[in-house]
C-alpha cells in the first residue's frame, strides 16, 4: 500500500481490496466525465456529444456540450476533489474526523474577500477578480491562523481550536456586509456562499487542474508522514517525522486546494468534510489510499450534487452547495455514528 | 487555444486519436453569425453596451431577456421575447406585465439564467445585465449575440439599449419622449406643490428600509420632486434600519410607502408596528396625511419603461392631476 | 471565611453597579441626543408629547430590558454548559444551538408561514435542544469521551450543517432571506416587550432555579465519583442542567436570534472573580452578561448611525478574539 503514492497507474496490483476500490473509484470518476455531458433536460447520446465536441453537434448541442455540460462536469469534479483532498489531509494533520476548511476558517477567509469584493467593488472592478480575491482572503487567514496556532511549534488542537474561532469573526463580518448591502448585492454574494458550479468555464478547468495535478500527488508523497501523525507528534518525531515542517506543508497545499476551489465554485460547504468519510469507509484508515479516495469521493460527490442543481428543478439552475449539504449531512450523522469507535 | 479546448475532454474519453482533423470551420461560432439566414441579409449594425461592442444583424426577432427591466422594456416595446426571466415575487411574471408575456417561457432566475435552455431556444439576441451576467458574457456570447445593460435600475440605458438592439430607436425614442411628456405635463399641473420632499419606504419582517436613489428615486427626481438630505445620494441604494428611533431619517413632505410583494403577516405586523409609533406620527408626511401605499413592482422590483410609467400614474393619481 | 464573603459582595455590587450604569447608558445613547435628566423624567412623569420620552419609553427601555435578560440568560446557560461538560470552550452558540434554532424557524416561516410568536418560540426551542443533543452525542461518543476539542468541532460542524441548510432555503427563496436578515444576524433593536413577555417567567424561573444549584454544580464539577459518592443523583442533575440550558439559550435565540460568544467569554471573566464556586460564579455571570450585551448594542448603534451593526456581529467580533486567547492558552481545565 505504501507504493501508491508514486506508483504509476499500470504496475499497481489488483490483488488488495484497497487497490480494487481505487480502480472502482477511478472508472467511475471516468464514468462521470463521459456521462456528464450526455445528462441533462435534454439527454445526448454518446454519439452526439462526440459530434459536438468535434464541432459538428446539432442545433444547440454544441453549446450545451461544450460550454455548459463539459465544463461544469470537469470543474465539479475537480473543486470536488480539491476539497475531498483538502478536507483529508486537514482531518489528518488536526487527528480529527470532524476537520474541514470549512470549519477552520479557510472557507470564511475566502468568503469574506469575496462578499467584501462583491459589495464594494461591484460594477467598477472586472468579476474576473473574484477568484483571486477569494483565494488571498484563504491565504491570509489560513496564515494567520497558523501564526496565532503557533507556540513553539504547532498542534492540532490550538489549529482547530483558533481556525474555529477565526472562523466565528469571518462569518459575523461577511453577515455584517450582507445586512448592510443592496438587495442586489445580498442575493449574489448569497450565492456566492451557497456555492455553485453554474456559469464554469474552460478557464476554471485550467486554473484547477494544474493546482490538483499537483498538489494531490504532493500530498501523496507525505502520507507517511501523515500516518506517523496519527500515533501523536512524541511518538512521530520518535519515528523520524520531522513534524513541524511536514504539518506546515500539509496544512499549505490543504489551505491552496481549498482556497482555489473556492475560488472558482464559492463557498461549497461539506464536500471536505465528507468526502474524507466516505473514502475511510471505503478503504481503511491509511492515508494514501485515504486521500486518493478523497480526491475520487469529492469529486464525484460535487458531481451529483450540480448535476441534480442543472435538472431537478429546471429550468431553474439551483445552487450545487444546495445539494452538498442536503445530500451529504445526513449521511455524515450516519458515518459519525457508525465510525463512533474510531475516534 | 480552441484547438487545445477540444482536445482535453477527448481525452478524458480516451478517444483523442479519433478525431483532430475537422476542427477548422467551427471556430467562428462565438464570434458573430455570418452564415445565420434567419433575419435577411440586412445592415450590420454595432451596438455599445456596458462590456464592449457588439454587431446585430438586421431585425433581431427571437429575442431572450434576462433582467426584469429588459422584460418590461421588451414588453412596451411591443416585443414578446422567446425566453425571459422569473420574476422576484408574484412569479412566473409579475402581474402588471402578464397580458404582454402571457406566452412567453421562463429560462431560469435572473441570477443564474439556465444556458443550455437559452442555447436550445437559438435566440437572435441575448439582453443581459452587468449587475448579473459579467460572468457569463462569453458563454452568453456563443449562444448569440449579447448586449449587457448597465446595473438594473437604470431603466433609460436598458430603454436606449435595446432599441439600439432590436432595430427599434425610433419606437424607444418616442416611449422616453411620452415619458417626458408625462412627468413634464405632472410639474407643469402641480405647479408651486413642486418640489416637493418625497422619501421611499419600505417594510421587511424585522426591519424598514429607506430608498436612496434607486428606480424610484430616478422617476421621482424626473418628476419634480426633491429628496431629503443625504437620499439623492445616485451611489447609495438606501439604508436598513432595526430600530424605530431612526424613524425621522423618512421625514419628508410625501411618503411613498411599498410593503414587499410577499405580503406575509409578519410584514404586515412590522408595518403596523412602525406606523403605529409615535415618532411615525410626528413626520410631516403623516401629520399632512401623506403617505401612499404603493407597489413593490412598479416602484422598485419592474425596473422598466412600463413600471415607471406605472409610477407616473400613481403620481397623477395621487396628487389628483387632471392627464391630457 | 466572611473576610472572603465580604469581597465576593462586593464584587456583586459592583456588578450591580455595573449593570445600573450599562441600563442607564442603553437609555441615554442612540441618535436621538437624551439627557440623564429627560430619561428620569419620562419613567417619572410621561409626557406623550415629548419625543425624548416616547423614544425612552417605547424603543431605549424594551431594548436594555432585552438585552440585559438575553444577557444573563446566555450567560448563565454558557456557565452551566461549561460546568456539565467540565469545557471551557462550552457555550450555547458553539454547541450549534443557535444555528439549529435558526434552522427551524426559518422553516417554519418558509414553509409553514408560521408567524405567531407562540410558533416561533416553539420551533426555536425543538432547533436548539435537537441541536444541542446531537452534539453532545457527538461529542461524547468515541474512546476519550467528551474533550474539549471533540465537543467543539462537532458543535463547529452541526452548526455548518444547519447552517448550509438554512442558506439552501433562503437563496431559493430571495423574498425570504430579505425578511429575517436582521434576526439571522442576531440583534436586539425593533424586538419589543411583547416578545419577551411571555417567555419572562420561563426565563425567571430558569435563572432563579440556576442561582440555586450552584453548590449541587461544585460538587459536579470536582468529578463525578466524589458527587456520587455524597450521594447524589448525578444523572437527574445533569438532565435538570440539560433543560435549563435548553430554556435559557433558546429562549434567547427565539428574541434576539444568532447572538453568540456571550455565554463563552462571560462565565470565564465571572471564574476571574469567584473562582470555580459556582454558588458564586453563577449570579456574576447573570449580572456580567447583562451588563456586556447592554453595553454591547449601545456600542452597536452608535458606529454607523443611523444604521446599526446587528449585535451578533459585535459579539462575534469581542468574542471570537477571545475564544482564540482561551485557546492559545490551553483548554486543559476549567
Amino acid at each position: 500500500m505504501k507504493r501508491l503514492g508514486n506508483a504509476p497507474l499500470g504496475t499497481f496490483s489488483l490483488k488488495t481490496r484497497t487497490n480494487r476500490v481505487l480502480l472502482l473509484l477511478f472508472l467511475a470518476a471516468v464514468a462521470a466525465c463521459m456521462l456528464g455531458p450526455s445528462l441533462g433536460n435534454t439527454m445526448l447520446s454518446p454519439l452526439e456529444v462526440i459530434r459536438a465536441m468535434a464541432g459538428d453537434g446539432e442545433g444547440a448541442n454544441e453549446f450545451i456540450v461544450m460550454n455548459s455540460r463539459m465544463p461544469r462536469t470537469l470543474v465539479s469534479i475537480l473543486v470536488g476533489a480539491a476539497l475531498g483532498v483538502s478536507g483529508a489531509l486537514l482531518q489528518g494533520v488536526v487527528r480529527n474526523p470532524l476537520a474541514a476548511p470549512d470549519i477552520i476558517g479557510v472557507t470564511g477567509g475566502a468568503s469574506v474577500a469575496a462578499v467584501a469584493f462583491l459589495t464594494y467593488t461591484s460594477g467598477s472592478v472586472s468579476i474576473g477578480w473574484l477568484p483571486g480575491a477569494a483565494v488571498t482572503g484563504a491565504l491570509v487567514v489560513a496564515s494567520l491562523t497558523y501564526s496565532l496556532a503557533w507556540k513553539k511549534g504547532v498542534t492540532p488542537i490550538r489549529l482547530v481550536l483558533i481556525g474555529i474561532g477565526i472562523a466565528a469573526v469571518m462569518s459575523a463580518l461577511t453577515t455584517f456586509m450582507i445586512v448592510v448591502s443592496s438587495k442586489v448585492t445580498a442575493s449574489s454574494a448569497y450565492l456566492w456562499l451557497t456555492g455553485s458550479i453554474y456559469g464554469a468555464s474552460w478557464e476554471d478547468i485550467f486554473a484547477m487542474l494544474p493546482v490538483v495535478l499537483v498538489l494531490t500527488p504532493a500530498a501523496l508523497l507525505l502520507a507517511g508522514s501523515l500516518n506517523a501523525q496519527q500515533f501523536g507528534d512524541d511518538t512521530a518525531s520518535g519515528l523520524g517525522v520531522r513534524i513541524q515542517v511536514h504539518r506546515f506543508i500539509l496544512l499549505f497545499i490543504s489551505v491552496v486546494l481549498a482556497g482555489t476551489a473556492v475560488a472558482a465554485a464559492g463557498a461549497i460547504g461539506f464536500v471536505g468534510l465528507i468526502a474524507p468519510h466516505i473514502a475511510r469507509t471505503l478503504i481503511g484508515r491509511t492515508f494514501g489510499p485515504v486521500i486518493a479516495a478523497s480526491a475520487f469521493v469529492g469529486g464525484l460527490l460535487l458531481f451529483g450534487a450540480d448535476l441534480a442543481a442543472r435538472t431537478i428543478f429546471y429550468p431553474v439552475d439551483v445552487p450545487a452547495g444546495v445539494f452538498t449539504a442536503a445530500v451529504g449531512a445526513p449521511f455524515f450523522l450516519f458515518l459519525l455514528y457508525r465510525n463512533r469507535n474510531h475516534f | 487555444m480552441k484547438t487545445l479546448v477540444r482536445m482535453i475532454p477527448l481525452l478524458f474519453l480516451l478517444l483523442a486519436a479519433a478525431c483532430g482533423t475537422e476542427e477548422d470551420e467551427t471556430s467562428g461560432e462565438a464570434s458573430g453569425s455570418e452564415g445565420d439566414g434567419g433575419s435577411g441579409a440586412e445592415e450590420t449594425r454595432t451596438v455599445e453596451h456596458a462590456m464592449g461592442e457588439t454587431e446585430i444583424e438586421g431585425t433581431p426577432e427571437k429575442v431572450v431577456t434576462l433582467y426584469q427591466g429588459a422584460n418590461d422594456t421588451a414588453a412596451a416595446l411591443g416585443i414578446e421575447p422567446i425566453g425571459i426571466v422569473e420574476s422576484w415575487t408574484e412569479q412566473p411574471v409579475y402581474k402588471y406585465l402578464r397580458d404582454d408575456l402571457e406566452g412567453t417561457e421562463i429560462v431560469g432566475q435572473e441570477t443564474q439564467p439556465n444556458l443550455e435552455k437559452i442555447a436550445e431556444m437559438d435566440p437572435d439576441v441575448i439582453i443581459s445585465t452587468i449587475t448579473r451576467h459579467e460572468d457569463i458574457y462569453e458563454d452568453l456570447s456563443a449562444i448569440a449575440p449579447t448586449v449587457v445593460g448597465q446595473e438594473v435600475y437604470e431603466w433609460k440605458e436598458t430603454l436606449g439599449l435595446m432599441g439600439r438592439t432590436l432595430d427599434m430607436q425610433d419606437e424607444a425614442d418616442q416611449l422616453l419622449a411620452d415619458y417626458n411628456e408625462r412627468v413634464d405635463t405632472f410639474k407643469e399641473k402641480m405647479g408651486d406643490e413642486l418640489p416637493m420632499e418625497a422619501s421611499i419606504t419600505n417594510f421587511r419582517a424585522d426591519h424598514a428600509r429607506i430608498f436612496y436613489m434607486g428606480f424610484a428615486g430616478r422617476v421621482l427626481d424626473d418628476a419634480g420632486f426633491e429628496r431629503p438630505e443625504g437620499h439623492a445620494n445616485p451611489d447609495e441604494w438606501g439604508i436598513k434600519l432595526s430600530s424605530k428611533e431612526s424613524i425621522p431619517e423618512a421625514d419628508a413632505e410625501v411618503i411613498f410607502n411599498f410593503n414587499s410583494g410577499t405580503e406575509t403577516e409578519q410584514i404586515e405586523q412590522t408595518y403596523e408596528e412602525w406606523t403605529s409609533h409615535p415618532l411615525w406620527q410626528e413626520l410631516e408626511a403623516v401629520q399632512n396625511d401623506q403617505v401612499h401605499m404603493v407597489k413593490e413592482e412598479t416602484w422598485n422590483a419592474g425596473g422598466g419603461v412600463i413600471a415607471a410609467n406605472r409610477m407616473v400614474d400613481d403620481l397623477y393619481e395621487i396628487f389628483d392631476v387632471e392627464e391630457e | 471565611m466572611t473576610v472572603l464573603q465580604d469581597r465576593k459582595g462586593f464584587v456583586l455590587l459592583l456588578l450591580c453597579t455595573g449593570l445600573l450604569l450599562a441600563f442607564a447608558a442603553s437609555l441615554v445613547f442612540g441618535q436621538t441626543p437624551i439627557t440623564m435628566e429627560q430619561a428620569a423624567q419620562s419613567f417619572l412623569s410621561y409626557n406623550d408629547d415629548s419625543t425624548e420620552h416616547i423614544v425612552v419609553r417605547s424603543d431605549r427601555l424594551p431594548r436594555a430590558v432585552i438585552a440585559s435578560v438575553t444577557g444573563a440568560s446566555l450567560a448563565v446557560a454558557g456557565a452551566l454548559m461549561q460546568a456539565l461538560t467540565r469545557n471551557p470552550l462550552a457555550s450555547p452558540s458553539i454547541f450549534g444551538i443557535n444555528q439549529g434554532a435558526i434552522f427551524t424557524v426559518v422553516i417554519g416561516v418558509v414553509f409553514f408561514s408560521a408567524s405567531s410568536l407562540l410558533s416561533l418560540m416553539g420551533l426555536a426551542f425543538a432547533g436548539a435542544a435537537v441541536a444541542a443533543v446531537i452534539v453532545y452525542f457527538l461529542g461524547s461518543i468515541g474512546r476519550d469521551g467528551l474533550t474539549p476539542v471533540k465537543i467543539v468541532l462537532a458543535g463547529a460542524a452541526i452548526s455548518a450543517l444547519f447552517q448550509s441548510y438554512t442558506q439552501g432555503i433562503l437563496v431559493l427563496d430571495e423574498a425570504g432571506l430579505q425578511d429575517v436578515l436582521f434576526w439571522l444576524a442576531g440583534s436586539v433593536s425593533g424586538r419589543t416587550l411583547e416578545m419577551l413577555l411571555p417567555l419572562l417567567p420561563f426565563i425567571i424561573t430558569a435563572l432563579a432555579a440556576s442561582l440555586l444549584i450552584g453548590r449541587a454544580v461544585n460538587l459536579l464539577v470536582t468529578g463525578d465519583d466524589i458527587a456520587k459518592g455524597m450521594g447524589q443523583h448525578v444523572a437527574a442533575l445533569k438532565a435538570f442542567m440539560g433543560v435549563l440550558i435548553v430554556f435559557l439559550a433558546g429562549s434567547s435565540v427565539a428574541v434576539i436570534g444568532a447572538v453568540g460568544f456571550i455565554g463563552l467569554v462571560i462565565p470565564h471573566i465571572a471564574r476571574f472573580f469567584a473562582g470555580n464556586d459556582y454558588r458564586w460564579l453563577l449570579p456574576y455571570a447573570a449580572l456580567l452578561g447583562a451588563v456586556l450585551l447592554t453595553a454591547a448594542d449601545v456600542v452597536a448603534r452608535l458606529l454607523i448611525m443611523p444604521q446599526e451593526v446587528p449585535i451578533g456581529v459585535m459579539t462575534a467580533i469581542i468574542g471570537g478574539p477571545f475564544f482564540v486567547f482561551i485557546a492559545r492558552k490551553g483548554v486543559s481545565s476549567v
